[in-house]
Order: structure tokens, then sequence, then C-alpha cells
């Protein structure tokens, strides 16, 4: 008998709560029926056993049964759009880690090999973790979507005067403009991720490679990157659910608001700060032998790079803001 | 791919799903536990496998389609089914959209090989 209470236990253990006593119970029962026609009078033994519960199959594909449903992670109506994400995503990280190999060679080109493995060390790592993000989004993006459809029934109710018109030219949006800038996104957070040196003034003389005078400050960025990191990480959101939708709609607009104030109090937080950018950026100009100090291109280059906090805030901020009235204006078009 | 045989086997999976409902609901005017039911389809030729009906079952009854009553009194408890008063109805409606079903099945069967043969 123990075998069949470990056959009842597998199978209730993958159902519900409130379901497991009752269906127990009938299971149960239906054993012990099929048992005694098979068996009759006689003692009932292990083989017996066996045949009836083989004859009942496997647990996970009984409690499958009871569950009536289907159960996946990313439903039909969102496996496409996923498809084309990862494959986006998967595609610019891989050129991303590979202008870092790139870069790499060129600053020391003595250790390539070093380089080399380098590269495939973070490929291994990097393409699953790619692979887990993405998935859980849309694993995310179905449960909580998945729902909503169901709730308010729209299939039921359907009526071939609710087909929303063919979106306006106007307010497609067209497949390229977000992945050009999933992949744009991606690569810059492969570069981030690796090394605040990348971004620079790359110093070269007699042919050859000399130096990177780095933007940023090497010493705190590693208390920015995971701002940074993350900062990208809702953006590539905001460009796949542009993905997704295909036009521009005011739910849209709503959400690309939401994502880009968030990254305008991000960028504005990092970079006033006096933390984020490299202290002694002149001082290295000058040792790299760039300018000389007192010269009237050392001045210009100060003033450049002074005021560089302030031109980049602003140039951010007209981008997101663009970026949102030309969605709201694409959306109001009908 | 499939041979021919897999083909028909698939085919007759998905025909048997779907008629298998119409002959559990026309065995519950009087109630029936889950393998009494098993044991009158298989007599009367309708082959289903427990795994199959007891979950159809539950699932009826949470439709509505069917009332159950857990019987107690026998050596083992026993939860027996019957065809609610809705699903009386539905089944009465289910046999008549059946029996039309054949009917234009079998006038497409029959005249489809009556065309080719040229008389119709």
């Amino acid at each position: 008998m123990e075998m069949i209470d470990r056959y009842i236990y597998a199978v209730t253990q993958k159902l519900p709560q409130s379901q497991r006593e009752d269906i127990a119970i009938e299971l149960r029962g239906l054993i012990e029926d099929m048992l005694e026609e098979r068996v009759g009078n006689r003692e009932i033994n292990k083989k017996d056993m066996e045949s009836v519960l083989l004859e009942l199959g496997s647990p996970r594909e009984m409690a499958n049964k009871y569950r009536g449903t289907k159960r996946y992670l990313i439903g039909p109506e969102l496996y496409d759009s996923f498809l084309i994400v990862l494959k986006i995503v998967l595609i610019s990280m891989t050129a991303g880690l590979g202008i870092v190999f790139v870069i790499e060679t060129i600053i020391n080109p003595v250790e390539i090999l070093d380089h080399f493995v380098g590269l495939i060390v973070s490929l291994v790592t990097a393409v699953p973790q790619a692979l887990g993000w993405v998935t859980i989004s849309f694993a995310i993006a179905d449960y909580y979507g998945g729902i909503k459809t169901k709730d308010l029934g729209l299939d039921k109710t359907w009526h071939p005067s609710m087909l929303s018109a063919v979106p306006d030219p106007k307010r497609r949006i067209k497949r390229s403009e977000p992945i050009v800038s999933i992949i744009f996104y991606v690569i810059v957070m492969v570069l981030f991720a690796f090394s605040s040196n990348f971004f620079g003034v790359y110093v070269f003389n007699d042919g050859g490679f000399r130096e990177v005078v780095p933007f940023l400050n090497e010493d705190t960025f590693s208390q920015f990157m995971p701002f940074v990191l993350l900062l990208l990480a809702i953006f590539i959101v905001k460009e796949s659910i542009k993905l997704i939708s295909g036009k521009w709609t005011m739910k849209l607009v709503g959400y690309t608001v939401v994502i880009n104030l968030l990254g305008i109090m991000v960028v504005s937080f990092l970079i006033t700060g006096d933390a984020f950018w490299n202290p002694e950026f002149m001082s290295d100009l000058v040792h790299a032998g760039i300018v000389t100090e007192g010269s009237e291109g050392y001045q210009i280059g100060e003033s450049i790079w002074e005021n560089s906090t302030r031109i980049i805030v602003i140039l951010f901020l007209v981008g997101l803001v663009w970026d949102t009235i030309d969605g709201f204006i694409k959306a109001r078009k009908r | 791919m499939l041979n021919e045989q897999e083909h028909i086997d698939k085919l007759m999976l998905e025909l048997r799903r779907g008629t298998i409902t119409i002959g559990v609901l026309s065995q519950l005017s009087i109630p029936q536990y889950g393998y009494s039911l098993v044991t009158i389809l298989n007599e009367k030729g309708v082959q289903v496998e427990p795994g199959t009906l007891y979950p159809l079952l539950r699932r009826l009854e949470k439709q509505g389609l069917l009332e159950s009553l857990w019987d107690t009194n026998e050596a083992r408890p026993r939860k027996y089914y019957k065809l609610s008063e809705m699903g009386t109805e539905v089944y009465g409606q289910l046999c008549k959209e059946w029996e039309s079903m054949v009917v234009s099945l079998n006038h497409l069967i029959h005249t489809g090989k009556g065309e080719e043969d040229g008389n119709d």
C-alpha cells in the first residue's frame, strides 16, 4: 500500500492545496477499484499495484490532467517578441564583448591571448545571464499581461467594429528604431561593465597606442556602476515595450514618461556629483603630452571639460524630453 | 515526419477527446462514481482511461454541468456524479448538435465519393 500512498502524494503535491484532499480520496478509491477488478479475491501483490499505477500514467501527467490548463512561462502571444529581443540582446552583447576585445588588444597588443581567453570567459558567463534576464522579464510580462486579457474577456465580446485602425504610418514605430537602440544600450552596458577606462581620450604616438586619459573617476566608479547598469537595463525594457507595441499609444507614452523621468533623475544625480568624473583629467592630459599647461589649447580644453557636465545633462534632458514629446505627438495622430 | 498510422492515431485522439464529454453526460442521468462509469463506457465500446475521466468529471462539476455527492456508507468513500439541471439541458442540446453533425458529415463523405464517380 505504501506505493499507492507515494503515488497519490506525488500527484496531489502538484495540485492546488484546496483540491488535494478531495482528489486524494478519489484517487485512492479509483486505485482500489482497479485493483479489486484485476485481482478479485486473491491477495494483492506488488505486481498488481505496479500495473495499475502504470495504467494511470506518471504522477506528472496525472496532475496535468487535473490541472487542465497548459502551463508555460511565455505564452504564444509574446513568444515572437521574446525571440526577437533575445536575438538582439545576444547579438549586441557579443558585439560589445568583441569591441572590448579589440580595444584591449589595441591598448595592450602583447597580451592578446589573455584578452582572447577573457573574451571567451565573459561570453560563457554573460550569455546565460542575458538569457535569464530576458526570459524573466518576459515571464513577468506574460504573467501580468495574461491575467489582464482574461479578466477583460476580450475574446468573448469581440466584434469586428472593435478592430483598431491600422496605425497611421506616422504612428507606427519602425522596428529598426528600438532594435538599434537596444543594440546601442547593450554595447554601452558591456563596455561599462568591463571597465570605465574605455571612456576617455585615446593617446597615440609614433604609430602606437600609449594610454587612455579616462573621463570617469576610476576610484569611485564601482559605486556608480550598478546604477548605470540598472538605468541602461530600464532603457532596454522601454525599447522592448516599443518593439512589442509597434505603434505609439497613450499607454506607451505613459510608460516612456515614467522611465524617462527615472532616467533624468538618475543621470542628474550621478553626473552632477564631483565624484563621477576624473578629477585629474586636465593634469592627466598634460602628462600624456596632449596639451601643455598654460597654452591656449589647455584653456579651451579646460573650459570644455568643466562645462561638459552641464552640457551632457542638458543634451540628455533634451533627448529624453524629445523622446516623450515625439511619442505624444505620434500617439495623438489618428 | 509522422507516418500514416501516427497521423491516424493523432487525429483519432482529437476526435475522441471531443466526443468523450457527450459519452460521459449520456450515462449520468443516474448517479455513477468514476470507476463504474469507466466500466460502463468501456463495455459499450467507448474507450476511456480513468486518468482522463476523473479529471474530466471534476471539470464538468466545476462548470456546473454535474453535481456530486460523497457516499461514505460503503467500504470506501465514493464520489457519485450526476447531471445537474443545466447539465441535462446542455446534454439535450449537444445530442441534437451531434445528430446534425453526423448527418452533415455523412452527407459530405458520401457525396464526395459520388462526385468522384460522377453520379451524385
